[in-house]
């Protein structure tokens, strides 16, 4: 019988990259169905499809991990790496978004009257719900690092409660944001400033869901014990997704709310 | 009539250099020369003063602004929605 004489992980054959691909195919055509034909079906079909690879593929690399002992410490590493530059590949997506809020409110144009926040915004007050908005990432932000230090010092009952605070405050700003959205005088069809607000915002906050469901996830996994003191990096992963999460709400919160109202 | 069109060219003038605006793009030039003509005359007829003085800026405004920008933002201060502060 053969035995790998190397600590790296050679992952078997696996159908989900196939069905990852042909579910984003799914979804990129299905939204030029509903846009164009006002037929949601593909586009329904893409978005189960995908939800369903992410969810065997991400339950197939706990089993190789938890289960099956293939998370060496050198294999640990490489999953590092790759959270990491994933998540410096997200720091450059906002950075667009960014320099499309700063391009257009450094130099307004004459048809916005020449100054910013344009002829007739009327922008939320910075220091109304965005600022408790500020206050409840900023706490989770300390309720995240509260869990990860009970997993580190084996406290099972502190890790769980810790992870709770944290996604209940992840919840607790969506929804706060959910209602400023519904309440806002201002759309995404007003002028620039409606653009690039809607746009920054709005996929900060369809990452905070992202970050929510991770944390989730890891929830789950401390629930069942799949953590140890030091072997844990699906949290850590999330948590150094959940930071990178707050921090962009930072630049948003400085940038968009406070400078440019 | 030939030296009257050759005289007529030398005289020709147009706005002078503003060291305030030096690039090529000249919007801000036309615009600001706009706002300030309308600025200054409402605060001369609110206080009774003589318009003529806010002559200068119109003049700039007339010989740098597109003809379409002009009719389009005199047509917006006529309907309220003049995006600039006068």
């Amino acid at each position: 019988m053969t035995h790998q004489m190397h600590a790296y992980h050679m992952v078997n054959p696996s159908p989900w990259p196939l069905t990852g691909a042909l579910s984003a195919l799914l979804i990129t055509s299905g939204l030029m169905m509903w846009f164009h034909s006002n037929s949601i079906f593909l586009l329904v079909l893409g978005l189960i499809t995908n939800i369903l690879t992410m969810f065997q593929w991400w339950r197939d690399i706990i089993r190789e991990g938890t289960f099956q002992g293939h998370h060496t410490p050198i294999v640990q590493k490489g999953l590092r790496y790759g959270m990491i530059l994933f998540i410096i590949s997200e720091v450059l997506f906002f950075t667009g978004f960014f320099w499309a809020f700063y391009h257009s409110s450094l130099v307004p144009t004459t048809e916005l009257g020449g100054y910013w926040p344009p002829a007739g915004i009327k922008p939320l007050n910075p220091l109304e719900v965005p600022l408790l908005n500020t206050a409840v990432l900023l706490a989770s932000g300390v309720s995240v690092t509260w869990a990860h230090h009970s997993i580190l010092e084996k406290d099972r009952i502190n890790a769980i409660q810790a992870l709770i605070v944290t996604i209940s405050l992840g919840l607790y700003f969506t929804l706060l944001q959910i209602m400023e959205y519904y309440e806002s005088p201002f759309t995404i069809a007003d002028s620039v400033y409606g653009s690039t607000f809607f746009m920054a915002t709005g996929f900060h906050g369809f990452h905070v869901i992202i970050g929510s469901s991770f944390l989730f996830i890891c929830l789950m996994r401390q629930l069942k014990f799949h953590f140890t003191s030091n072997h844990h990096f699906g949290f850590e992963a999330a948590a150094w997704y959940w930071h990178f999460v707050d921090v962009v709400w930072l630049f948003l919160y400085v940038s968009i709310y406070w400078w440019g109202s | 009539m030939e030296d009257d069109i050759k005289t007529k060219i030398k005289n020709c003038k147009t706005a002078p250099f503003d060291s305030c605006f030096p690039n090529q793009n000249q919007t801000k030039n036309c615009w600001q020369n706009y706002l300030d003509f309308h600025r200054c005359e409402k605060a001369m007829t609110a206080k009774g003063g003589d318009v003529s003085v806010c002559q200068w800026y119109q003049r700039v405004y007339k010989s740098l602004c597109p003809i379409s920008w002009l009719s389009n933002w005199d047509n917006q201060r006529a309907e309220g929605t003049f995006p600039g502060k006068i």
